[in-house]
C-alpha cells in the first residue's frame, strides 16, 4: 500500500499537469500496461461540493447471464434502486449479506427482482448462492463516479476548472489495499491526455459457464 | 461389471431423485467421451496384472477408448441440489461405475457464516487437482500419482457437513465427515504400488491387483472392490480450507477409515479380502499469479492389516507441484512428483520409490472439444521385483493424444 501511494505521489506531479480543459480522462491498468475495466474512479472537489452533474439513473439493472453478473460493478448513488434480471434459463438465488444491505431474491428463468433502494454509501457484493462463482459489486457513492471500460477509461465531462481528488477503487486489489489517491488540476482549455493509474491487481475470481467445469 | 444390488439401489436412488427433480427447470445434463491415440510404454499395465504404474502397457501404439461419462444434477430447491455421476472404460475390461451420487443442502445465509450438508456418495476433498467434469483434470490427461489413487480407492459413502465464515476478502471452511465402506482403502498400496492413471473408479467396479507366479504358471487374475463392506466400521475426515483473492486456497485434511485390521470377507477363489486400517494427511495448496496457476500438494501416511498372526504395514507417501498457463485456447502444464511406499519387512515386499514428470498442452478450438497431447515419464524401483526375474527399476515412457466431447 506504501508504496502504491508513493507511486502514484510521483504520477501526481505529472498528472496535475497533464490535466486540462473541462474533461478529464483516467487511464487505469493493472500494473502491467493492460487496460484495467470494472475499476471505479470517484472525484471530490477539495471543498466537498458535487465535482460534476452526473447523469440520474434511478434504477440500475444488474443482469445475468452465462451464470455471470452483467455488469461486474456498478455505480449508484445512495437512495437509488437496483434490479436483479435472470436472462439465463437457470434459477439463480441472488444475495448479499454486506452491512450496507441485506437481501436475498430467488429469480427464475426470465424474471427480475423487484426494484431494491440501497440508503447509504458503500460498497455491496452480490453472490449467488446457487453458483458461487457468480459476483458482482455495487458501489454506492454520493461523489461524481465512473467505471472504467474495456480500454480503462473514465471520462468525466463539464468539469469546472478546479483541483480535484481522485479515488480509484478495483474488486481486485489486494487484500488491504485501498486502490489509488492522487490529486487532478482541471484548468480551461483543449481536451488533455489521460492521467495513467498504475493498479496491482489480483486474477478475476469469476468463472463463467464452461462445459468442463460444472462448478458445483 | 455387475453391480451389486446395495450399489444399483444407490444409483436408481439418485436417478429417482434426478428424475422426480425433472420437472424443475434446473436439471442439466453433462456428459464427456474420450478417445485417444495412445503410445504404451512396454512395461506391463497395472490394468493388465503388472507392475507398470501407467494406464496402459502393451509397448505399441493405438487407438483406445479413454472413458465416457454422464453427470445430470437437479437444483431441486435453491437450497438443494442433487448430483449423478456414472461413467465407464474399457481399460481393464468393461466397467461401468457410480462414481458419485449425492444431495447437498445449503440454505443461503445473509450473515457471514454458511453451513451446507452433503449425504450419498462422494469424494472426500483430497485433490486440487480434479475440479473438472466427471472429476477429471482440466490441465493433464492424468491426474497426480495423490489424486490417481483417490479415484482409484477413495469413497465417502455418508454424511459430511461445513461451517463457512466469509470475510471481506478471505473465507475459513471447516468440514468433517463420516463415512462408511471404504475399509479396504489402501490395499492397493502395499500390494501394488502408486499410479498415475485417469481411470477413476465407481461403486460396482473392481480393481486388478498385480498377477502373482503360480505353480503351474497359469497365474490368476485378482480384482477386489475397493468400496465393499467389510464390518461396516464408520471412517471419518476432517479439514480446514482458507480461501483468499487470487484463487488462492490452502486446505489440511486428515482422514481415518477406521477400519478393523483383523477383518476379512470372502474373496474371489476362496481368499480373504482383508480391511486395511489407513490414516493420512494430505495438505495442498494452489494460487494463481497473472496467467499461471499453481497446485502443489502432498500426502503422508500409512496403513495396516493383521491377516492372522502377521502384521503387515506401509507407509506412504507423494507429493507434486504442477504449473498450468491460461492462455486463453491454449493451456500448457507440467507437474513433477513423487512417490514412495515402505512396507514393513513381514511383506517380503520392501516397497517402492519413484519419481514422474507430465508435461501437457490441452487446446480448446470449441467449447465442445479439447484436444490434450501428453508426454509422461515415470521412473520407479520396486525391489521385489528382482525375486520375480524382472527389472527392479522400471522406467516407462507414455505418449497421449485425447479428444474429449464434452456436453
Amino acid at each position: 500500500m506504501r508504496r502504491a501511494y508513493q507511486t502514484l505521489a510521483g504520477l501526481v506531479m505529472g498528472l496535475a499537469a497533464n490535466a486540462y480543459g473541462s474533461t478529464l480522462v483516467v487511464h487505469v491498468d493493472d500494473g502491467h500496461g493492460r487496460p484495467a475495466d470494472s475499476a471505479v474512479v470517484t472525484l471530490q472537489s477539495p471543498g466537498g461540493d458535487a465535482a460534476a452533474a452526473v447523469p440520474a439513473t434511478a434504477t440500475h439493472t444488474i443482469d445475468q447471464r452465462n451464470e455471470t453478473f452483467i455488469p461486474y460493478v456498478e455505480v449508484m448513488r445512495p437512495g437509488e434502486q437496483v434490479v436483479f434480471r435472470n436472462s439465463d434459463n437457470t434459477r439463480h438465488q441472488v444475495y448479499s449479506f454486506s452491512e450496507l444491505k441485506r437481501f436475498e431474491y430467488v429469480l427464475r428463468p426470465g424474471t427480475s427482482s423487484p426494484p431494491l433502494t440501497i440508503e447509504g454509501s458503500g460498497i455491496i457484493a452480490v453472490g449467488c448462492n446457487i453458483h458461487d462463482e457468480m459476483i458482482t459489486y455495487l458501489f454506492v457513492t454520493s461523489a461524481p463516479a465512473r467505471v472504467t471500460g474495456k480500454d480503462g477509461n473514465a471520462q468525466f465531462e463539464g468539469l469546472a476548472p478546479g483541483n480535484y481528488q481522485l479515488r480509484v477503487w478495483h474488486p481486485q486489489l489486494k487484500p488491504g489495499d485501498q486502490g489509488a489517491r492522487l490529486e487532478a488540476v482541471v484548468a480551461e482549455g483543449s481536451p488533455a491526455a489521460p492521467l495513467n493509474v498504475h493498479l496491482t491487481l489480483l486474477p478475476d475470481p469469476r468463472a463463467s459457464m464452461d462445459r468442463e467445469h460444472m462448478g458445483y | 461389471m455387475m453391480a451389486p444390488a446395495s450399489v444399483r439401489g444407490v444409483v436408481l436412488a439418485g436417478l429417482a431423485f434426478a428424475g422426480s427433480a425433472a420437472s424443475a427447470q434446473d436439471v442439466k445434463i453433462h456428459a464427456f467421451l474420450d478417445g485417444r491415440l495412445v503410445d504404451a510404454p512396454s512395461p506391463t499395465s497395472f490394468t493388465e496384472g503388472g507392475y507398470g504404474k501407467t494406464r496402459y502397457g502393451s509397448g505399441d501404439t493405438r487407438l483406445q477408448f479413454g472413458g465416457g461419462g454422464l453427470i445430470v444434477t437437479a437444483q431441486a430447491t435453491p437450497s438443494l441440489l442433487g448430483l449423478v455421476d456414472v461413467q465407464a472404460q474399457t481399460t481393464d475390461h468393461r466397467m461401468l461405475g457410480l462414481v458419485e451420487s449425492y444431495l447437498r443442502y445449503r440454505p443461503v445465509s445473509l450473515s457471514p457464516w454458511r453451513w451446507s450438508l452433503q449425504a450419498g456418495v462422494f469424494f472426500p476433498p483430497v485433490s486440487l487437482e480434479n475440479d473438472g467434469i466427471g472429476w477429471t483434470s482440466p490441465w493433464t490427461i492424468t491426474p497426480s500419482a495423490i489424486n490417481s489413487w483417490v479415484g482409484e480407492e477413495l469413497r465417502d459413502v455418508g454424511v459430511q457437513g461445513q461451517l463457512q465464515w466469509r470475510g471481506q476478502s478471505s473465507s475459513l471452511a471447516a468440514t468433517g465427515a463420516l463415512f462408511r465402506r471404504n475399509e479396504i482403502a489402501g490395499n492397493i498400496l502395499p500390494t501394488r504400488g502408486w499410479s498415475l492413471s485417469d481411470l477413476t473408479y465407481g461403486l460396482g467396479e473392481r480393481i486388478r491387483l498385480p498377477d502373482q507366479p503360480s505353480e503351474n504358471g497359469q497365474a490368476p487374475t485378482e480384482r477386489y472392490d475397493p468400496f465393499r463392506r467389510v464390518t461396516n466400521q464408520i471412517g471419518w475426515h476432517a479439514d480446514l480450507t482458507w480461501r483468499a483473492p487470487g484463487n488462492t486456497r490452502v486446505t489440511l485434511l486428515r482422514w481415518d477409515n477406521g477400519a478393523d485390521p483383523h477383518a476379512w470377507v470372502p474373496y474371489e477363489g476362496g481368499d480373504r479380502l482383508y480391511a486395511w486400517r489407513t490414516k493420512f494427511w494430505s495438505l495442498g495448496a494452489t494460487t494463481q499469479s497473472g496467467p499461471v496457476t499453481w497446485i502443489a500438494q502432498a500426502m503422508e501416511g500409512g496403513t495396516l492389516a493383521l491377516p492372522g498372526t502377521r502384521h503387515v504395514q506401509t507407509h506412504f507417501r507423494s507429493a507434486f507441484v504442477l504449473v498450468g498457463w491460461n492462455q486463453g485456447a491454449w493451456r500448457p502444464a507440467l507437474r513433477l512428483e513423487h512417490f514412495s511406499t515402505d512396507n514393513d519387512s513381514s511383506f517380503g515386499d520392501g516397497g517402492e520409490h519413484g519419481n514422474a514428470v507430465t508435461a501437457a498442452l490441452a487446446w480448446r478450438p470449441h467449447d465442445w472439444l479439447r484436444i490434450t497431447y501428453e508426454l509422461m515419464r515415470v521412473d520407479s524401483y520396486r525391489s521385489y521385483l528382482a525375486s520375480t526375474g524382472q527389472s527392479p527399476s522400471v522406467k516407462a515412457t507414455q505418449m497421449q493424444v485425447s479428444a474429449r466431447l464434452l456436453y
